[in-house]
């Protein structure tokens, strides 16, 4: 039995389900595309690749590649060919005693492109801004163009062959750019004569005895025993799948509240949307400080303005603006205005939430330790440096004895934590904390150091309206993009919000 | 923030020292100042808005000296008694209420002095000064000038030359026609006269704070210079005028002193004294975490710029005139930190023990996260401004009200989200090119108006999934609806036919309990998928995160 399939070594048992359609549909074409014998065969291309490349080591196929071009429709070139051109809509527009151009204005969208290829085609002409149907016009009426042939064409048969004489007009129609050329690599396989002399062995084939896929009635019915299995080339490709996957920025976010709660903090949490009062009053900002710009915040139309909190934190503030109040301070001395405070913004800093925690805090709590992490938002002009919404994470420490040494030792502990292996602190300002500072991070490509964030100590300013006495505090609020960027090679800002699914599905894993 | 050019040889100059770029790029930043990069002939250099006397060359010179240890210690100006006068009208009272000047002689005015002057009083204007509003500087020829100077009003239709034009000009017309007219004409919107300085014989200096007359200009030749400074704020004016005087004197000019004669009041300017503020060493120490000796901290401050002597336990500190960021002992720590080095802190993480712990709604929304992810969705982060046509029109709804900003700087980030699925679309819109199945999700967070809130508003947490493949479908969307409900362990839920215009009709479901939706999605209609230009049928959940974490607390 199993003698009569051999022919010259190769066992026609043996061969796949696929390279014997293949082998079949050859039978006539000789040669074809992978294209064309995945229509014949009903099997993807990339099936009839595969299954063509088993066949090719069994020396029945030749292969070769071959760049072939083909016509598809542009958008433009679609819609015409679903709609009509924009000069046969024109045509039928014209009435018999002649239509002024005037009158299709509106009527007709893309007036101007109808105009042209109607009087090109020698459709129309145009006396005194009327439009008169020529001759070849009122027989094109009735009857389809070659443009539109064509492009009924390749909507019928996407990627079809066109005859070789319609070239000077598909010229025309890549000019309109109705039409579009698309270059394919693609497989032609052809029948060796080893392969032709197969052939009529395949017909006697018998298909039981050799397993390609095990299956629940195989294995029911027992019928695999004894059978032998196909064997695969274990080296050809398969295709690519992806996991579902955390996003990169969302592993980091992990990590970083994770490394707050490991050294003690707490977390707070608090609005986006939030009062002026809680975003810069709070933190003694002045009320005509730049910071507080329209240039620079959000500030909302709906809801315009809220509530202001306890009058008493509310008095407490005015007066630390206008004189200092009891903090010991000069103040900013000016008239302090409620109505400036109850604007509505979108929080420019997570710093509103420790402010608000401090205001929330009781002496029996401390010392304490809090972290956020969340959005903030600049009215910024948007581009591939700039954003108007991105992340950012603060901490205060607040506690009788803690100091400026400490607040370097939190940060040191952060930024090593986060891999930043060289970092310095140098003097900043911010008109919230005194002892400002920024922490930097060398960068050995560029050579130079790069701001990082700010730090500092709150001022009584802050602290004394808040929390009701002068306690010390450490306050950070760092972004860490720069941080993220560097460790996944991304170079704008903005690509860390693409949600490119190439780049999302790429990213590493982050393992810290 | 403000960035000044700096002539290296200049600096070197006025520093009194011959000091290398290398050697600044390394130690000016250590004084509070940020390295902008190396120019043709020096460097830029970043001033914060807490130092406007740094913002002249000769004011950076001179709070480095000190700080390298050149030149410590307090500067002492001495200002000249003389008899000119400004005399205020009470009619410029509520327009533009304060003026304060002073008059400075023997300058000689080098090309690098002009470039440092006009550089100062540009970025002054534009910080200290808030755009010119609370304050704005003139400088004048003192030469022509006849005392006494009237600092008034004037009627729209009175005239002048400004400065850089050829013809008397209407005051409204300089406000409609010159180009500074036009830059800063919104200070004096409104007002029925406009502010006029001008000499005895009525020639006028200027019309603060827009543009100086064309008889006072300054050019090579001038020796002598009279300076005002009007504006709303008084404190601001008398820093202003601290900040230009003393860069004057720098540069080894002499101050003379002008009575300024209001109506109720005589002000005399410049006052250049120091002023006095009291610190107590242990306030430093304790602060820091540090243990400097009282001679220490003094040291240290003269390296600032300031003088210092104990008495009685307690430091007695002179702040020199153009400091104008001095409020509060703590301003004076920060200066013995900078002396000392930020450089120099040893870092160190106090003992301070404390429980640490996350908010129970992100621990809620990891475990969430982490758990979608088995169902192979891929988790997106998508922004929460957005606009009205992505939110509404392209997902096939009527407009709803949603927060609104008032001065966004592109219509694309206009609103905030109500909702999350349509940040979705939108990922999807832009990943066309990429191979499907395209399966996402994201857990964020939506804004929904609520005038309980104090702000107005209330920041929601909602969880959204897309399934974006050939056959994506109502069974799939609701299969994993249920599924993730089930694994919360949400059971008593009922699932009604919702009525949602982004699903197709019949093909939208909604669960709910207790009244409230804890979910809804199903299929989206093809026309909000052409609107997204996605040619892939879409099914899409939106899970009400906060109603399902308040749910399982309480059970």
């Amino acid at each position: 039995m199993r003698g009569r399939g051999m022919s010259r070594g190769v066992d026609v048992e043996e061969l796949h389900e696929n390279e014997v359609r293949i082998l079949q549909a050859l039978k006539d074409l000789r040669r074809g595309s992978s294209e064309e014998i995945s229509r014949l065969t009903g099997l993807t291309r990339d099936a009839v690749e595969r299954a063509g490349a088993w066949a090719t080591t069994k020396g029945l196929l030749s292969v070769e590649e071959r760049i072939s071009e083909s016509l598809v429709l542009t958008e433009e070139g679609r819609e015409y060919a679903e709609r009509g051109l924009p000069e046969r809509r024109l045509l039928r527009l014209i009435g018999r005693e002649g239509t002024p151009i005037s009158d299709l204005r509106g009527t007709l969208p893309r007036l101007e492109i109808a105009l042209s290829w109607a009087v090109r085609k020698g459709w129309v002409k145009i006396e005194r801004g009327v439009l008169f149907l020529t001759r070849e016009g009122e027989a094109a009426l009735g009857r389809e163009d070659l443009d539109e042939r064509i492009l009924r064409r390749l909507r019928e048969t996407p990627s079809g062959s066109v005859p070789r004489e319609w070239s000077e007009r598909i010229g025309v129609l890549l000019r309109r750019r109705l039409l579009r050329r698309v270059r394919r690599r693609e497989k032609i396989l052809s029948l060796t004569e080893r392969g032709e002399r197969v052939i009529p062995l395949l017909e006697e084939r018998k298909v039981v005895g050799v397993i390609t896929q095990l299956t629940p009635e195989l294995l029911r019915s027992g019928r695999w025993r004894g059978a032998r299995f196909q064997r695969y080339d274990v080296s050809l490709p398969v295709p690519k799948i992806h996991p579902g996957k955390r996003h990169f920025l969302q592993q980091v976010i992990d990590y970083i509240r994770r490394i707050w709660v490991e050294m003690g903090f707490k977390e707070m949490k608090g609005p986006i949307l939030e009062l002026s009062f809680w975003n810069f009053d709070a933190l003694y900002q002045p009320q005509d400080h730049p910071a507080r710009d329209l240039a620079d915040t959000f500030y909302m139309k709906t809801p315009r303005e809220g509530r202001l909190p306890d009058p008493e934190i509310v008095e407490a503030v005015k007066a630390t603006h206008e004189n200092g109040w009891t903090t010991g301070s000069t103040g900013w001395g000016y008239r302090w205005d409620p109505a400036v405070a109850r604007r509505c913004c979108l929080r420019t800093h997570t710093t509103s939430l420790s402010a608000r925690t401090l205001a929330a805090l009781r002496d029996a709590e401390l010392p304490a330790k809090f972290f956020s992490v969340g959005r903030v938002f600049r009215n910024e002009t948007i581009d591939w440096k700039h954003l108007a919404e991105f992340y950012q994470t603060d901490g205060i420490v607040v506690g009788e004895g803690v100091t400026f040494r400490h607040l370097l030792g939190y940060l040191r502990n952060y930024l090593e934590k986060l891999g930043v292996e060289r970092a310095r602190f140098r003097p900043s300002y911010f008109p919230y904390t005194e002892m400002s500072c920024e922490a930097e991070m060398w960068d050995p490509e560029r050579g130079e150091w790069i701001e990082l964030f700010g730090a500092g100590m709150f001022r009584p300013e802050v602290v004394k309206p808040l929390l009701g006495r002068d306690v010390p505090v450490l306050a950070w609020g760092p972004g860490f993009e720069r941080i993220v960027m560097r460790h996944y090679n991304i170079r704008y800002m903005r690509d860390l919000y693409l949600n490119d699914l190439e780049q999302l599905r790429g990213a590493r894993l982050w393992v810290r | 923030m403000p960035v000044i050019e700096v002539n290296l040889e200049d600096f070197n100059r006025l520093v009194g020292k011959e000091l290398s770029i290398e050697y600044l790029e390394e130690r000016l930043p250590m004084l509070g100042c940020g390295w902008e990069g190396r120019t043709e002939e020096g460097f830029e250099i970043e001033v914060f808005p807490n130092r406007p006397d740094m913002l002249s060359i000769e004011g950076l010179a001179r709070a480095f000296s000190s700080f390298i240890g050149l030149r410590t210690g307090l500067r002492t100006y001495e200002v000249r008694e003389s008899e000119y006068r400004v005399r205020v009208e009470e009619r410029v009272s509520s327009i533009r209420p304060y003026i304060v000047s002073a008059v400075v002689k023997g300058v000689s005015f080098s090309d690098d002095l002009i470039r440092s002057i006009i550089q100062m009083q540009e970025k002054l204007h534009i910080t200290h000064c808030r755009k010119r509003r609370k304050a704005s500087i003139g400088l004048h020829d003192l030469e022509p000038i006849k005392f006494p100077l009237t600092y008034t009003s004037r009627p729209r239709d009175f005239r002048f030359i400004p400065l850089d034009e050829r013809r008397e000009m209407s005051l409204e017309e300089i406000l409609r026609e010159t180009e500074k007219g036009r830059e800063y004409g919104w200070i004096l919107e409104g007002k029925e006269e406009y502010p006029i300085l001008m000499d005895s014989k009525g020639m006028v200096l200027s019309m603060p704070p827009i543009i100086n007359s064309i008889h006072t200009r300054i050019d090579e030749e001038t020796r002598d210079v009279f300076i005002d400074v009007t504006g709303t704020d008084e404190k601001t004016i008398r820093e202003v005028l601290n900040i230009i005087v003393t860069t004057f004197a720098e540069r080894g000019a002499e101050v003379y002193r002008v009575r300024n004669i209001y109506p109720d009041r005589v002000v005399e300017t410049p006052n250049l004294e120091p002023w006095r503020m009291r610190l107590e060493p242990g306030y430093v120490n304790r602060l820091l975490g540090l243990s400097l000796s009282n001679r220490e901290i003094v040291e240290y401050l003269e390296r600032m710029g300031f003088s210092a002597r104990e008495e009685g336990g307690v430091l007695e500190v002179w702040v020199p005139c153009y400091r104008t960021d001095i409020m509060h002992p703590m301003d004076l720590v920060e200066e013995v930190a900078i002396a000392y080095g930020y450089d120099r802190f040893e870092p160190e993480i106090p003992e301070i023990s404390t429980i640490g712990e996350e908010d129970p709604l992100e621990v809620f929304s990891r475990r969430l996260r982490d758990f979608l992810v088995g169902y192979g969705l891929m988790e997106t982060v998508t922004f929460i401004l957005s606009n009205k046509e992505k939110l509404f029109h392209r997902m096939g709804l009527e407009e709803e009200p949603v927060a609104e900003t008032a001065n966004p700087k592109t219509e694309e980030y206009c609103v905030l989200r109500n909702w999350l699925i349509p940040s979705l679309m939108e990922v999807l819109q832009n990943n066309r090119h990429h191979p499907y199945p395209q399966n996402l999700y994201e857990v964020g967070d939506v804004i929904l108006l609520d005038p309980r809130e104090e702000t107005g508003a209330r920041t929601c947490r909602r969880l959204a999934i897309v399934l974006c493949h050939s056959k994506a479908s109502f069974s799939e969307v609701k299969a994993m609806a249920e599924s993730i409900l089930r694994n919360l362990g949400v059971e008593d839920y009922t699932t009604e036919e919702g009525d949602h215009g982004s699903f197709i009709e019949g093909r939208c479901f909604l669960m709910r309990r207790e009244g409230e939706t804890l979910c809804f999605g199903g299929e989206i209609r093809p026309d909000v998928l052409e609107n997204w230009g996605l040619e892939m049928p879409v099914a899409a959940l939106e899970m009400d995160v906060d109603l399902l974490f308040h749910l399982l607390e309480d059970q």
